[in-house]
């Protein structure tokens, strides 16, 4: 053998080799937020409900405002009664009967012929020879065949014509489910973009100049944050129109106080650090040191709290909706809708339960993203 | 320019900060030296001294409390961050901690050519690009390391994409703030080596702090001895180790290492005794006093000044200048 000791030479381009593989910070953030299930579940909930609420409108026959109220308050499972030729009967609130087919679909009302006040008993049309009768004299109501045999009722069909079913006015729940999930992500989205730009720009100068300045400027952020900033949104919206922009306005000048704070206490931890030293050293502008250095070393922090604003901003509108002064109607969000239907609690609980689903996996959603994020962004985690 | 001036001259600089309650941190007071072109100065002290205030307050990252600096025949302590600008090429700084003096969000192509962009050397990115290879290469990194990030590389690495940042747009004083103490020891002897040939080629003028005195005799010419604030003792940096006159020096050289344990045994006892002083409240008179083994009445008293003593040796003791 040879002598095993021997001394390796290794060139200098050799020894100057990266063997890690080259990644970007996106990269590597990416690379660690994807480990994590419940980040990666908020995400592709949070995708979902984008498609949602931009293409869902495009792909249902039914408008966010159009009003069908003999329809009114069908639910997404329906007890039908059989009737002739595989058809279905179910009779509404209202005690009208609806022809349902096999598929689900409602088919049509059916005409009254007779109404027989005395015997509490209505006659409806199904074709020239055939009728059904309803027969409210006991309770709860009944429905005969022609010969006075009572039909049984028991099976249940998939409403295939309004799949989430409707709402008191007749409409499509489904439809305004979709209008809603888009209002809500737009009002959120609009009201974080503008809150991360105010609050950059406000903290970063803050930080940066430090002194008087900064304390001035905090005190300021100090007072707009001490009266809960749900006063603000509705006292700024009570002055204003209803409407989209208002609530966009209202949230965006309050909210940006968070980010306000977390930029400055970033910057002030940044500036004094030896890349921010070397950048003025070299002569580069306050401007390129808080774009260049100062605010893309801060934007873990910044992003996290953008994705916590989301979810925030989404339960805000929810809310001014719910309680009046939110999105105007007709148009459909998802507070208005929870608001409609308390008034039909007990007989129609799924017009409630199904908005309060929809907020909820959107804010679930944005919280697992934040969560992630705030993991994935911090070094001290890093594998 | 003239070669008689020196590139830099510090008259009585002075950085105080406040430190609340009206009371004041001296980190440093009346401090004055010359570099001439082409010569390295080193600047050592314990930690705390006000070495590395000192450089930064010349290089205008604090602005000075008193005192003058002179940048070739301009004086740039009385000008505006904005009037300084142009100044700013002449000067470049090295940072002691090669991690957090680049920025990990951009490229080292970025970095490097942060200060080519500052001062728009080059209307055209090809022209950029072409001497951020070159000085790449010079530092001996290559071109595929510029589309890399900073924290893809070792420590010497660092600090050599560091040097390239400073030395890009061809300063005519380099700032080094302990540019090799956060390094291993075979990492330090080839950025100090690098940094002696860039002074070679291109007579560069070198203001290097250091708290190590064996390295700083390597590559200065002058060396000046920092104590709270001041300085206590200037001379050729041969010299210092020959004849050191100020008991602060002394006790410093006697705190170097000693690799032969016999002699080492020896000199033990000549070592410095105590913690440095406080700069909010520095002692009065001469400032070491305090920990200083000869010290007399007059020492409290008396500031002393810094006197040549002969051949350019300058001492701020009252035993030695008697």
């Amino acid at each position: 053998m040879n002598n095993r000791w021997e001394r390796v030479s290794l060139s200098q381009e050799e020894s100057e080799r990266i063997f890690r593989k080259a990644r970007s910070f996106a990269g590597d953030v990416w690379f660690r937020f994807r480990r994590k299930p419940t980040a990666l579940l908020g995400l592709i909930l949070a995708l979902l409900m984008v498609l949602f609420g931009l293409i869902g409108p495009f792909m249902t026959p039914y408008n966010y405002s159009q009003q069908e109220t003999k329809l009114a308050n069908i639910p997404p499972l329906m007890t039908v009664y059989p009737g002739p030729d595989d058809s279905y009967f179910f009779v509404t609130e209202a005690l009208k009967v609806i022809e349902v087919d096999p598929e689900g679909h409602l088919v049509r009302q059916l005409r009254k012929k007779e109404d027989d006040a005395k015997h509490k008993q209505t006659s409806f049309k199904y074709d020239d020879d055939t009728s059904v009768v309803l027969d409210y004299s006991i309770k709860p109501y009944v429905m005969l065949d022609e010969y006075g045999q009572r039909i049984e009722q028991g099976v249940r069909k998939w409403n295939a014509s309004h799949l989430l079913g409707t709402d008191h006015l007749g409409r499509d729940i489904l439809t305004r489910l979709m209008y809603g999930a888009r209002i809500s992500l737009m009002v959120a989205f609009i009201a974080a973009t503008v809150n991360m730009l105010i609050g950059i720009l406000y903290g970063g100068v803050s930080g940066y100049l430090g002194g008087r300045t900064d304390a001035i400027m905090m005190r300021v952020v100090d007072i707009i944050a001490t009266i809960p900033l749900t006063l603000y949104v509705i006292l700024i919206k009570v002055c204003l129109d209803d409407g989209l922009i208002s609530i966009i306005v209202a949230l965006s000048s309050v909210y940006w106080v968070d980010m306000a704070r977390v930029v400055r206490g970033q910057v002030l931890s940044l500036k004094n650090q030896e890349f921010v030293l070397a950048a003025r050293t070299i002569g580069s502008s306050t401007k390129n040191i808080l774009l260049r250095h100062l605010i893309p070393n801060a934007m873990g922090p910044i992003l996290v709290t953008v994705t916590m604003l989301i979810p925030s901003a989404i339960f805000m509108e929810a809310f001014m909706s719910f309680i009046g002064i939110g999105i105007a109607p007709p148009m459909a969000s998802l507070g208005t809708m929870c608001n409609d239907a308390t008034e039909a609690l007990r007989t129609n609980p799924y017009q409630l339960f199904l908005p309060a689903i929809a907020i909820c996996i959107i804010m679930f959603a944005f919280n697992f993203i934040g969560d992630g994020l705030r993991d994935a962004l911090d070094p001290k985690l890093k594998k | 320019m003239n070669k008689d001036v020196p590139v830099l001259r510090v008259q009585d600089l002075t950085k105080h900060f406040p430190a609340g309650r009206g009371k004041v941190v001296h980190a440093v007071d009346n401090v004055s030296f010359q570099i001439p072109r082409g010569k390295t100065f080193g600047l050592v002290g314990e930690s705390g001294c006000g070495k590395s205030t000192c450089a930064r307050t010349i290089i205008r990252i604090y602005e000075p409390t008193g005192g003058k600096v002179y940048l070739g025949h301009d004086d740039i302590s009385i000008l505006s961050q904005k009037e300084l600008l142009p100044h700013r090429q002449r000067m470049q700084m090295i940072f002691q901690d090669p991690y957090a003096s680049l920025n990990a969000r951009m490229t080292v192509h970025d970095i490097i050519a942060e200060p080519l962009r500052a001062h728009g050397v080059f209307a055209s990115r090809q022209e950029e690009s072409e001497r951020v290879n070159d000085m790449l290469a010079q530092v001996g990194l290559n071109r595929e390391h510029a589309s890399r990030y900073a924290h893809e590389f070792s420590g010497g690495q660092r600090q050599r994409v560091g040097i390239a940042r400073a030395l890009i747009i061809h300063p005519e004083l380099v700032i080094c703030d302990e540019p090799i103490s956060a390094l291993d020891v075979s990492i330090q002897a080839q950025i100090v080596n690098m940094l002696r040939k860039f002074q070679q080629e291109q007579a560069l003028t070198y203001l290097f702090i250091a708290h190590d005195l064996s390295m700083v005799r390597y590559v200065s010419d002058e060396v000046g001895v920092m104590y709270l604030g001041q300085l206590v003792e200037t001379c050729a940096a041969d010299e210092i180790y020959a004849t050191p006159l100020h008991p602060y020096t002394q006790g410093l050289l006697a705190a170097i290492p000693i690799p032969d344990p016999k002699v080492a045994r020896e000199k033990r006892a000549a070592g410095l005794e105590g913690d440095l002083p406080s700069p909010i409240d520095p002692p009065s008179g001469c400032r070491f006093h305090t920990r200083c083994p000869h010290a007399t009445e007059r020492c409290k008293a008396e500031v002393p000044s810094l006197k040549d003593v002969g051949a350019g040796h300058c001492v701020a003791c009252h035993l030695i200048n008697d």
